[in-house]
């Protein structure tokens, strides 16, 4: 322990004010720590490799698992004979849909429930049987022994033909798995009123979220108590389906992952390869290490459903829009996944119009569930409603750029409420100028007037996301120690935004103590506080008032002690720096760590509580992106020049991890909108065709620019939260793709409604024209 | 019993252990699919004796049977990067690597960077420049960067770009990689 | 996970061909593509033999004529980055450049690149097709976006893998291979096999025989030698077209040519239509029009890859425009 009581607090560092009890805390107005480009916490832990990922996790005695999926779209299971894989070297656990561990436990998704092994498998992927073996080797080389007879019957994988009545069902109530209807003003009417009408269909590709560490876990028991490591956003999310599937007190499943590599809203939830892992480490009576391989991940873990939407525009020659009309369609997957959810969002919500009509239809097909993927249905409406702008602003001769800043609404109009604040408008308007819109698009025009086959276009995209104020509940505690020291304890993960440290930051701005003797626990529902899972981008605007209430709580109990200590009423006290000081009576001072109650007890723990959200008032983030591109015309190449993302997501609250984001979802998007697709086999066999990263192409570090920017369009918002931040992870993948595909609408005069534009659909629409 | 638990180093020796040697030896002597024979392994300087399978890669044998976790798989087919060692001194992916391919080399790791705990250049930039979000790729980057720069002390952005060209990162952290990589390569020269 | 196999790694050419002379036995030189092989289970080995500790077969000399001598060992990236490569054949050094991603290039050598399985999804994926005994090919009427528009004959539609082997069959080059009968060497340009020959092999190497060295031929005078491909992504991706030139010109023409395609057919795809388009030719608007409509003379593209058709015309535009510009 230091002696000096200084030497963890910044020194001179004024902190805030610390209200009386029952009082919300000020709005910070400026801020010494937060904001500040910050390493992060747990950076020398996960460059050294030393930090521990679950797949990293090895027990005494532990053993490992696989499981065997049907290799079918759609079959069901006759017969499991796993008579010789039960005898092959180094088998000690294997489980099938007639093992008595299996017996009467259901599977449970969404509001779905099934048996955990069901003979009807409805996708490719469904789990038939699993192995636990002393190396992995051994345990695939008994999956490959087991002998399955399969009934296979017909399949459907194409959404659009999943509600034609031709297709074979995939449940028995049909394959409609939900309509969402939404109508607002007179449509007919105000495409009546319009100058300018416009009808296009879109579609958008299946993505997979395939993070680069595997999904999986580790499950030992001791006892009645099972511990699980699962690579996951939210652990008593884990622990609360796991509770629920193996009828356990939440109290006897313990679930840890303090680091995850990556999830992006595939690990929301645990899998039923988790269940799997938990019933053959009880049989085996040894801890189970059960990780996915790659392939699988392709089938069985989630996806971003492909849309097909049609959306029709009206619009006056002053710009103002008169009416849209968007209806799409969407597959869930085999089981309830939300195959058009929140498609429709933007078309409501993000430009003022008074009369829209949304018609979403999602479907069930023979193929992997989808999970909520980073801004689920946004990039794919955005496709939609961004290119029809530039379409309909192009029809009135004005600039892309004017029809939107005309459209800004005053209010969410989705709702019916407003905004706490808004920033779409300077999003726009500054983002433009920082990227030189107006030279870019006459360098372009130019360009392309000289005749090389080599095209240049600009393009850009405006959205909001539909939620990122985040929201109750959230518990964080807080421990200062007696020498001036912090430990946060947190429930949440850090799933690579940064949280743990911009937690510490909120904690250090606070306690004026240095950010980086501040020791986070997190992510163990054993040990650290009730979280939800980090998704939504709500972890931040959660968390940080959370962590920001457990210190005003630790001060509060400091000043109360301090008050003994000094002989003055608690109300006179505050904080300075590292001492707390009488405003009355200068002099009246003492060292936050001389404070005897502080000595006495050795750590004094506050707990914070996350508020309401502000009633009647809707908190959202939003965000402009530009992009400027070539297209060789000859071959259909295309290369990325720039790309600029202005994001108001409130407060920056560390503009390292910031730009970290924008640029990040920037590459997602270039994904969404350029390599990235599902391929299934649809006409023969309903199989994956491309279930390994190279016949999925993620974006490499060749195929984004060099040159990217982030401009934070910072607003202060008091209203959304008591530190004024807001989400920021998944708007800066929504505008990406419809800003590519608009500047490719202006290197080649071609409408790319259909994503992802790879060279192969660029160089095909190229030959076809405009109208292919 | 033949198995060998991972960790637990309790299985008999019953092949042949002619790759023991750093010489390859007489190539009658077949190393059978079904036994398990001593190895001999240098990995960050540190002689290793593992008995392994003849199909175990040398990133199983470094994540399971040693423990040296800081190497990761992210897909276990040569399409990701995240398994990225140097083997004498070249970047290459240790998924694709038979452990019996890898005797008599250098073998260089995440954990090799290090100079007892404290970072190598790189692995500084890395942490400095945020050069990742959710680090499962880290060490493999950190590794094509490492490769790249004892081969190519300053290298141009395109080669930096190349270098890492065989490393993904799904969070999209490249930008700050290509900077970490041009401040470490600074570093490193200076 | 890979499956059980025996291994060994012979010191001498005559102990490695008795041990590939069996069948189930798999020749391992940089491993990258038979590890993958072996992962996804598309062949029966029980045996993988390595070529590692051959002495002889890592390398690149000069010949005594003015040719280079390439030891099978080589690594794709020390072939990419040879001084005398890429003095004399600037097209093979930019093919072996393109090669997949920097890590596999370190790995990978010039003679696996050349006996490389194909990619194609169906035979890769759990799909038991023509290629690897089953009865039909599912990519002729399933998903063929990166399929052949040549040389296929409707039996099997895989485009072969190398962006190595098509600037070798333009430059002429030789494969020496050793087996159970001893030493051949034939011209790169008869190492593969197209499916109307055998759709079970790639090559036409036997049980037990192994490519040891590759040879090339002295460069004629003025020859001018490139390498240019398109893909999907720009690492680790395989051709959707490539195109690899062997001109030898005098001024603005083109005396002799060989051109020879990538990402096009079941094996390297010489194009003589475009060779006799541009062949005795100067190399004009009007040669380098025809040549780019000669290009897709017999092409027999499937509905899913007609883009292709327009895609090796821009290319081959594209890259002779190059050519007549560097005249200039």
């Amino acid at each position: 322990m230091a002696e000096d009581g200084t030497i963890y607090y910044t020194n001179g560092l004024p902190v805030p004010d610390t209200p009386a009890p029952g009082e919300e805390p000020e709005f910070w107005k400026e801020t010494d720590v937060v904001g500040k480009r910050t390493p992060r916490v747990d950076a020398y832990e996960r460059v050294s490799g030393t930090a521990v990922y679950p797949s990293d996790i090895k027990l005494p005695n532990m053993i490992y698992g696989a499981i065997l999926r049907c290799p079918h779209a759609h079959a069901k299971v006759k017969k499991v004979d796993a008579g010789r894989a039960e005898k092959m070297p180094g088998v000690r656990a294997l489980i099938t849909g007639d093992s008595p561990e299996a017996g009467g436990l259901k599977w449970k998704y969404r509001g779905y429930s099934g048996p955990l092994f069901d003979a009807h498998c409805r996708f490719e992927g469904e789990v038939v049987a699993a192995v636990a073996a002393d190396t992995p080797y051994q345990a695939w080389d008994a999956v490959h022994a087991i002998d399955v007879e399969y009934d296979v019957l017909p399949h459907v994988v194409d959404h659009n033909l999943a509600l034609t009545g031709k297709a074979p069902e995939v449940h028995d109530q049909g394959n409609l798995a939900g309509t969402d209807e939404y109508e607002r003003g007179d449509v007919a009417g105000g495409f009546a009123e319009a100058d300018v009408v416009l009808e296009q269909n879109y579609e958008t590709g299946c993505q997979l979220h395939t993070p680069m560490e595997l999904h999986g876990c580790v499950a030992d028991w001791e006892g009645d108590r099972l511990t699980i490591w699962e690579s996951s956003q939210g652990v008593y999310a884990v622990q609360s389906v796991l509770s629920g599937i193996l009828g356990m007190p939440l109290s006897k499943v313990r679930v840890i992952g303090h680091y995850m590599g990556g999830g992006f809203g595939s690990k929301l939830w645990p899998g039923k390869y988790t269940v799997l892992a938990a019933l053959m480490a009880k049989q085996a009576a040894r801890p189970v290490k059960m990780i996915l391989t790659r392939e699988e991940t392709f089938l069985c873990v989630g996806n971003r459903p492909p849309n097909t939407m049609r959306l029709k525009a009206g619009v006056k020659k002053d710009g103002t829009l008169t009416a849209f009309d968007f209806e799409c369609i969407g597959p869930s997957g085999a089981y309830p996944g939300g195959g058009t959810e929140i498609v429709d969002w933007l078309v409501r919500d993000l430009y003022q119009c008074d009369n829209v009509r949304c018609l979403s239809r999602d479907v069930y097909i023979h193929a992997g569930t989808a999970r909520p993927f980073r801004a689920p249905g946004h990039p794919q409406g955005s496709w939609a409603l961004e290119q029809m702008m530039d379409d309909l602003a192009e029809k009135i001769g004005m600039d892309p750029i004017e029809l939107r800043l005309k459209n800004i609404p005053s209010i969410s109009q989705g709702r019916g409420i407003p905004y706490t604040r808004t920033g779409l408008k300077d999003c726009i308007e500054r983002g433009a100028e920082r990227f030189g819109w107006k030279d870019a698009v006459k360098r372009a025009r130019e360009q392309n007037r000289s005749g090389s086959h080599i095209k240049r276009g600009v393009g850009m995209g405006a959205c909001l996301w539909i939620v990122g104020g985040g929201g109750p509940p959230s518990t964080v505690v807080i421990k200062l120690f007696r020498d001036g020291s912090v430990n946060l304890n947190m429930g949440a993960s850090d799933i690579g935004t940064g949280t743990k440290t911009i937690m510490a930051m909120v904690a250090a701005e606070e306690l004026g103590v240095k950010p980086d003797v501040i020791q986070i626990e997190h992510a163990d529902t054993g040990t650290t506080q009730y979280a939800t899972p980090s998704g939504g981008s709500k972890t931040v605007p959660t968390e940080a008032p959370t962590v920001r209430n457990a210190a005003i709580d630790v001060k509060r109990q400091i000043i109360q002690m301090a008050a003994e200590d000094l002989g003055a009423p608690a109300v006179d006290l505050d904080y300075e720096g590292s001492e707390i000081v009488s405003m009355k009576d200068k002099s009246k001072r003492i060292q936050v760590t001389d404070v005897s109650g502080l000595k006495k007890r050795g750590v004094v723990i506050g707990v914070g509580y996350r508020g309401p959200n502000p009633k009647n008032k809707s908190v959202n983030p939003f965000a402009a992106q530009f992009c400027e591109l070539e297209v060789n015309t000859k071959t259909g190449e295309m290369k990325i020049l720039r790309f600029l993302g202005a994001h108001d997501s409130g407060r920056v609250m560390n503009r390292l991890t910031y730009d970290n984001q924008v640029f990040g979802g920037i590459v997602m998007g270039i994904g969404f909108g350029m390599t990235e697709f599902r391929q299934l086999d649809a006409n023969q066999t309903g199989k994956l065709c491309n279930r390994n990263w190279h016949d999925y192409k993620l974006p490499t570090a060749l195929d984004v620019p060099v040159d990217m920017e982030s401009l934070p369009i910072e607003i202060d918002d008091p209203e959304a939260n008591n530190t004024g931040a807001k989400g920021l992870g998944e708007p800066v993948t929504i505008p990406t793709a419809s800003a590519i595909a608009n500047a490719l609408y202006m290197a080649t005069g071609i409408r790319f409604t259909k994503a992802p534009v790879h060279p192969m659909e660029m160089r095909r629409r190229l030959s076809a024209g405009k109208e292919g | 019993m033949r198995t060998i638990g991972a960790g637990a180093v309790s299985a008999s020796l019953t092949g042949a252990a002619m790759v023991a040697e750093s010489k390859p030896g007489p190539p009658e002597k077949i190393l059978d699919a079904t036994d398990t024979v001593k190895l001999k392994l240098n990995i960050n300087g540190v002689n290793y004796a593992v008995l392994v399978e003849p199909r175990w890669t040398l990133l199983f044998v470094l994540r399971e049977a040693i423990g040296l976790t800081g190497t990761k798989e992210g897909c276990g087919r040569g399409e990701c990067g995240a398994c990225t060692v140097l083997i004498d001194d070249i970047p290459r992916y240790a998924c694709m690597t038979l452990a019996v391919e890898a005797e008599g080399r250098r073998i260089t790791t995440i954990e090799g960077l290090m100079t007892g705990e404290e970072l190598g250049p790189v692995q500084k930039a890395f942490l400095e420049e945020d050069a990742f979000q959710c680090g499962y790729c880290t060490p493999g980057q950190v590794m094509a960067v490492e490769g790249l720069l004892r081969k190519t002390p300053e290298p141009s952005m395109d080669e930096i770009r190349t270098g890492v060209s065989g490393n993904l990162c799904r969070c999209g952290a490249y930008h700050h990689i290509f900077r970490a990589a041009r401040k470490a390569a600074i570093r490193k020269t200076r | 996970m890979l499956p059980q196999f025996s291994y060994v790694r012979p010191e001498t050419l005559k102990d490695t061909v008795k041990h590939l002379n069996v069948p189930g036995a798999a020749a391992h030189a940089g491993g990258t593509d038979l590890i993958g092989c072996l992962r996804d289970g598309i062949m029966q080995v029980n045996k993988v033999v390595s070529l590692n500790a051959l002495p002889d077969l890592h390398g690149i000399r000069e010949t005594a004529d003015g040719g280079l001598l390439i030891g099978a060992m080589t690594t794709i990236t020390e072939v990419s980055e040879s001084p005398l490569v890429r003095r004399k054949y600037p097209g093979l050094a930019q093919g072996a450049s393109e090669v997949a991603g920097p890590q596999l290039r370190n790995q990978g050598t010039i003679g696996g690149n050349l006996c490389q399985k194909p990619r194609c999804w169906y035979y890769r994926g759990e799909f038991n097709c023509l290629r690897k005994g089953g009865d039909n090919c599912y990519a002729l009427d399933g998903e063929h976006l990166f399929h052949a528009i040549f040389g296929h004959d409707r039996i099997c539609v895989i485009t072969h893998p190398s962006d190595t082997a098509p600037p070798l069959v333009a430059l002429g080059a030789k494969v020496r291979i050793i087996g159970p009968e001893g030493k051949r060497t034939i011209p790169v340009a008869n190492l593969h096999v197209s499916p109307a020959d055998n759709v079970r092999a790639e090559t036409v190497r036997k049980q037990g025989e192994v490519i040891t060295h590759i040879e090339l031929p002295r460069p004629p005078e003025n020859l001018r030698s490139s390498y240019r491909k398109v893909r999907a992504r720009r690492s680790w991706d395989f051709a959707l077209a490539g195109v690899a030139l062997a001109l030898e010109m005098d001024g603005d023409r083109v005396n002799k040519s060989r051109v020879v395609l990538s990402g096009a057919a079941p094996v390297p795809w010489r194009s003589q239509p475009v060779e006799n388009a541009i062949s005795n030719r100067r190399l004009n608007a009007e040669t380098i029009e025809k040549a780019a409509r000669a290009v897709v003379e017999g092409a027999d593209p499937l509905p899913g890859n007609m883009y292709k058709l327009d895609l090796f015309k821009g290319l081959i535009e594209e890259e002779l425009y190059t050519v007549s510009r560097e005249l200039r």
